[in-house]
């Protein structure tokens, strides 16, 4: 049976949602990548639910250790500069469910839904989908702190409705 | 009463400056009708799936050629078929879902049932209920099959045809993109999955790009940073004997090029970044399949595939089209079923390379669109092709955009018109 969630940790990982909200929505990819637990095993996929319900591994993005995840970083900030048009997001998350997986770690589901403003265009919705986490509580009483050990981001939309630069 | 005039240009003329197309091609409804019947739905072949995605009788995938939708299916005998996905009765699409298993296509609508071969099986209330209605004595439920598609396989790579008087595909296609065809599909694949992009754009702004050498290493600062594709590495840039499809190709090299060559050719280029290293190197720590050592081929197959092989990455990436200025790109990745987990890792790695938010792919979407972006009021106006020298010859090395000119030549004689090249 799982253990119920202390109110520090519900409050931690709030806070974990929050920040990673906060930097994607401010285009800031070093915010994004703090968002995520140092450890080498630490991963970052984005697939979408098409191959998530065939049961196929093929993802957008394919981060499956911290090196990687911060190659993402230089991706967009520095490899892809000039390549592509700027554009901000919004993105709006709704917790589903948490259940403990022992040693200060958590199960969580959310919903989140991404709107979308291309530099000089009009707001659209990019996509929805299903964050599927697994939340590491590092430190104790008020200073613990949540990161992502894996974040497994399952977007709906079956086409994407343009080329992608940003994780969702 | 005349014929209705063509609102597109006949005549194209190039100079000696290079090919020029007029950006008209891009947006202009009438030429985009005019390719759904001359090129979609004429005398070509179009991709439409791997047998690997239909391994079991019965199983269908629902696609698209131009922007006909069909289905793609094996029958009880295992035989693929290709049907329009669309009902014999009145018109509403037979197949919603993208892909499943059935015993029989049945239509929502009126229920009426086609088997695996297309052949109507069974009409409800054919014979009327309490003898009221039913359908008249001369109706022969063998004239009301789907509309099959004439279908052949390569190694597993389906195409279907609405042409029944199209040369056979290993004749369309010709013997190097039978060779590239037959060297990825050696063996038995295992799909790992289906990436799909909206762009929007128009279809042939794809079909030049991934028939350009040229852009390879100076849009892609991944590939040339990382040295997956230069202009200074040995390649060839080759077309079929009738100019509609391309193979591009970075062949191994006894002398490959020097650091200062590479910074003297790229000096000026903001793609060419020696700084930048990665945390983790292994995405490009690939392996060796393939015993000519070629590490990147771009096969583009006229008029809506594209198969490739970058590194370890191993696709086929099918164009869609929606409206002048829309398409949907469907890349679907895959690796051989003998792979063991160490290959598998490489390859899953190596997908962030392509796809909608792929390392050396994203930018092809951007490049496209803001193409369309800008030539939307000056369809008179032209694009110049002219690197390499302007016309579609082939050639040993990847400077060049004769493929593109290859690809125009076969779309002008597709939709008739002239090509005039003034001296
Ligand atoms: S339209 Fe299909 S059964 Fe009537
Ligand atoms: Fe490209």
């Amino acid at each position: 049976m799982s253990q119920a969630i202390t109110a520090a940790h519900t409050s931690a990982i709030d806070a974990l949602h929050t920040a990673y909200v906060a930097a994607l929505d401010q285009g800031d990819m070093a915010a994004w990548a703090a968002t995520f637990a140092v450890a080498d095993e630490t991963s970052y996929f984005c697939i979408s639910a098409e191959n998530d319900r065939r049961g196929l591994p093929l993802a957008l993005m394919y981060d499956d250790c911290r090196g990687r995840i911060d190659d993402r970083v230089s991706f967009v900030t520095k490899v892809w500069v000039g390549t592509y048009q700027p554009y901000r997001t919004r993105h709006f998350i709704q917790r589903l469910s948490c259940e403990s997986a022992g040693n200060n770690q958590y199960r969580v589901t959310s919903g989140f839904m991404i709107m979308m403003t291309p530099e000089g265009g009009a707001t659209t919705i990019l996509t929805s989908g299903e964050y599927r986490d697994l939340i590491e509580i590092q430190g104790e009483g008020d200073n613990a702190r949540a990161v992502f050990r894996e974040r497994r981001t399952v977007y709906d939309a079956d086409v994407l409705p343009r080329y992608i630069v940003f994780p969702f | 009463m005349n014929a209705p005039m063509e609102s597109f240009e006949q005549r194209w003329t190039s100079s000696p400056e290079g090919f020029r197309v007029p950006y008209e091609v891009f947006t202009d409804r009438a030429y985009y009708d005019k390719e759904q019947e001359k090129i979609f739905r004429g005398e070509t072949w179009s991709f439409v799936g791997l047998e690997a995605e239909l391994p079991n009788k019965g199983d269908f995938k629902a696609t698209a050629i131009g922007d006909t939708p069909v289905i793609v299916t094996r029958d009880q005998v295992g035989q693929i078929r290709v049907f329009k996905n669309r009902c014999a009765h009145r018109g509403a699409l037979l197949v919603r879902e993208p892909r499943g298993n059935v015993k029989s296509f049945d239509c929502v609508y009126h229920q009426w049932s086609f088997d695996l071969t297309g052949a109507l099986r069974g009409v409800p209330m054919r014979r009327g209920v309490r003898g009221q209605g039913g359908m008249p004595p001369e109706f022969d439920m063998a004239n009301f099959g789907l509309d099959a598609l004439r279908v052949e396989s390569l190694n597993g790579v389906i195409f279907a045809s609405f042409s029944s008087t199209v040369e056979p595909l290993l004749d369309y296609l010709g013997e190097e993109v039978v060779d590239t065809i037959q060297r990825i599909f050696n063996r038995p694949i295992r799909i790992m999955g289906d990436q799909r992009q909206y762009v929007h754009g128009n279809w042939k702004l794809y079909a030049e790009n991934t028939r350009d050498p040229y852009h390879g290493s100076l849009l892609h600062l991944f590939h040339n940073t990382f040295g997956l594709y230069r202009a200074t590495q040995a390649g060839v840039s080759h077309m079929d004997a009738s100019k509609r499809h391309s193979i591009l190709k970075v062949v191994a090299t006894a002398t490959p090029a020097s650091e200062s060559e590479n910074k003297e050719v790229y000096k000026d280029v903001r793609s060419y970044n020696t700084d930048f290293h990665l945390q983790d190197p292994s995405i490009l720590a690939g392996r060796k399949e393939f015993d000519d050592g070629s590490t990147l081929i771009i096969n583009a197959i006229f008029p809506n595939l594209l198969l490739q092989q970058i590194a370890n990455t191993l696709a086929v990436r099918q164009s869609v089209t929606y409206a002048p200025d829309a398409f949907e790109i469907v890349w679907t990745l895959f690796g051989y079923a003998d792979d063991d987990e160490e290959m598998q890792m490489i390859r899953m790695k190596q997908s962030n390379l392509i796809g909608p938010a792929g390392l050396i792919s994203m930018e092809d979407g951007e490049a496209v669109e803001i193409v369309q972006e800008a030539v939307v009021r000056d369809g008179k106006k032209t694009s110049l092709l002219a690197m390499g020298g302007g016309r579609a010859e082939n050639v040993e090395h990847m400077i060049t955009e004769a493929p593109i000119i290859g690809f125009w030549e076969n779309y002008c004689r597709y939709l008739g018109i002239t090509q005039v090249r003034v001296a």
